[in-house]
């Protein structure tokens, strides 16, 4: 054994003589790179293509229409605005809501005291839930006669508040989204309580000796230091709601009425129940245009890494 | 921040100490575990009564008996070939997706390769592409392979959605190994391989692990593809087959009930045993 240092990449061109680097490097990412063609880039690119016609998905021949899918979503096609819209008020909402309960959660979980990793196990358990489940569960909670939250609100007095959660077109979706909240506020608690921890405890402390209020200390000091977690949670939760798609299946099935309808349901409608694959895959092509928006920065801020 | 799956320090070590350290704030976030549980809670409740019980006294009591017959119950209408399905799925993707991963992501971390940072920015956009944006396509795809309805179909396409995270994590992982060791072993003699399976997997072990539970969560959850190329009840996995369990038994609320903690056992027992490498693979997969 030689005692010389070398360097690996210079050590690895005796490698050069068995077998070129860079091919043994495609060797190790062949299986990957294959998979990952077949599964992601070609459907994809085939997704974009065939937004371009109008097709019924079973009949040999695809008839070329251009944008005209495109034009007829966004001008003709009533479903396809309610869905944008409240795909876009769901997002909104979902950088409010729970993103704040996760944020409330870690800094009240980043205090030491008995019991806080119990408590963050307790908050954190529902989002390893399936969303599936997490609508079962709550389609449960929402039933008009042996539902909780229907028998609660009977049980404090509160008759006049019962309802049909899920089936009141004007309530339905935010009943779903305060399913979907108990679900989602896990992640961004977990992401802010590592925010949290790389935080030095010092800078906390001087800024609490030199008479700052809680509220002053978590303003001007805990936040600003939170700044890059808040970019990756809000990056996450934007592209993730932009995605929702089975809690909405399993609770409301996009009704009553199509009102609780987003993007991503619309599609599996459009192009599995109506046979309109052309417009089916334009509207997965917008999602996917919406989601890009947010996930460049994204992953450019996790590849610089 | 780092895409390394550095481990949580332990939170309570370093924390500020509890200044609100009084009754009312043990009393508030007692309230407030309690109300968020409570979905889970009715759920057990439920799913130990029996179905008249059930029915007299409704949502809110405690069981009047433990009917624990309502799993076995359960267990034998359906939920059996779902969690069957599921299990099988799961237990044989996750390994597979997880090597495959490995590999790639040791190519991509430690081998002199052209454009490595452009391929790694593709696999990471594959994160956050909507599943509606490959459907048809796929569906197309697989009726050419005559893969539509079959459970070695969906485990391709498992494992080509669960590339993207495996190898965000892995690569990020195996950066951080210092290239000196790479270079002893070269050294030693060691080919590519050795280097990978020799010292590079044993030393990622935390990463792995972590890896293993975020995928075998996420495989265990997975609804889209399975409801799209899954057509006969004999093929369902658990999240599609629990949901089509729901509207068979509608109004048997006990099985119901039942059928869902079957679903969310393991995912307990997961948490409960790996919780440590589940907090620090997640927190290590996002950042």
């Amino acid at each position: 054994m030689t005692s010389i240092p070398v360097d690996m990449k210079a050590g690895s061109q005796t490698m050069r003589r068995a077998l070129p680097q860079s091919l043994v490097a495609w060797l190790f990412l062949a299986p990957a790179a294959v998979i990952f063609a077949v599964v992601l880039i070609y459907p994809m690119t085939y997704s974009a293509w065939l937004s371009l016609f109008q097709w019924d998905g079973v009949s040999p021949n695809k008839v070329w229409v251009g944008v005209e899918n495109y034009v007829e979503l966004f001008t003709a096609n009533r479903v396809f605005w309610i869905a944008l819209k409240n795909n876009v008020f769901w997002s909104l909402l979902s950088l409010v809501i729970p993103t704040g309960i996760g944020l409330g959660l870690a800094l009240l979980l980043n205090t030491a005291f008995r019991g806080s990793s119990f408590f963050r196990s307790v908050f954190y358990f529902p989002a390893i839930l399936s969303m599936s489940i997490v609508g079962l569960i709550w389609s449960w909670m929402y039933h008009p006669t042996l539902g909780l939250i229907n028998q609660s609100l009977a049980a404090i007095g509160l008759t006049g508040l019962e309802n049909n959660w899920l089936s009141d077109p004007s309530i339905a979706l935010y009943s779903v989204f305060v399913a979907a909240t108990w679900h989602n506020a896990g992640l961004p608690m977990l992401l802010f309580l590592a925010g949290l921890q790389t935080i030095p405890k010092e800078v906390m402390e001087a800024s609490r000796i030199d008479g700052a209020t809680r509220l002053q200390s978590f303003w001007f000091v805990t936040f600003p230091m939170l700044r890059e977690t808040t970019m990756v949670v809000v990056a996450i939760t934007a592209i993730n709601s932009l995605k929702v798609y089975d809690i909405i299946y399993v609770m409301t099935y996009g009704g009553p009425a199509n009102r609780t309808q987003v993007l991503g349901t619309w599609m599996y409608f459009l192009t599995y129940n109506h046979n309109e694959v052309g417009l089916g895959t334009a509207i997965a092509v917008i999602l996917f245009g919406l989601t890009l928006f947010f996930a460049i920065p994204y992953t450019r801020h996790m590849v610089r890494n | 921040m780092t895409a390394s799956v550095a481990p949580l320090p332990d939170v309570t070590v370093r924390a500020p100490r509890l200044a609100v350290g009084s009754y009312v704030f043990y009393i508030a976030i007692a309230v407030a575990a309690l109300i968020w549980s409570s979905p889970l809670f009715i759920l057990f409740f439920t799913a130990l009564k029996s179905a008249n019980d059930f029915a007299q006294n409704g949502t809110f009591s405690l069981p009047q008996t433990i009917e624990l017959s309502n799993f076995a119950k359960a267990w034998d209408v359906g939920i059996r070939t779902y969690f069957m399905n599921s299990l099988v799925l799961t237990l044989i993707k996750v390994p597979t997706g997880v090597f495959i991963c490995s590999l790639a992501a040791f190519a991509l971390a430690k081998m002199r390769l052209r454009g490595a940072r452009a391929i790694f920015t593709i696999f990471v956009l594959g994160l956050v592409v909507p599943m509606q944006m490959t459907l048809v396509p796929l569906t197309t795809l697989y009726q050419h392979l005559g893969l539509i309805d079959s459970l070695p179909g969906l485990f391709f396409l498992y494992l080509g959605f669960g590339l993207p995270l495996g190898i965000l994590i892995l690569r990020g992982y195996f950066r951080s190994i210092p290239d000196e060791m790479i270079e002893a072993a070269f050294i030693d003699g060691c080919s590519w391989w050795d280097v990978y399976w020799r010292i590079v997997i044993p030393v990622s072990k935390p990463a792995i692990v972590s890896l293993l539970i975020l995928d075998g969560i996420s495989t265990w959850n997975e609804f889209i593809l399975a409801q799209i190329f899954i057509r006969t009840q004999a093929n369902r996995t658990l999240p599609l087959g629990v949901v089509q369990f729901s509207t068979e038994f509608s109004t048997a609320y006990e099985l119901l009930a039942a059928g869902q903690i079957i679903t969310i056992m393991p995912l307990i027992l997961l948490y409960l045993f790996f919780q440590r490498y589940f907090v620090h693979g997640m927190a290590g997969a996002i950042k």
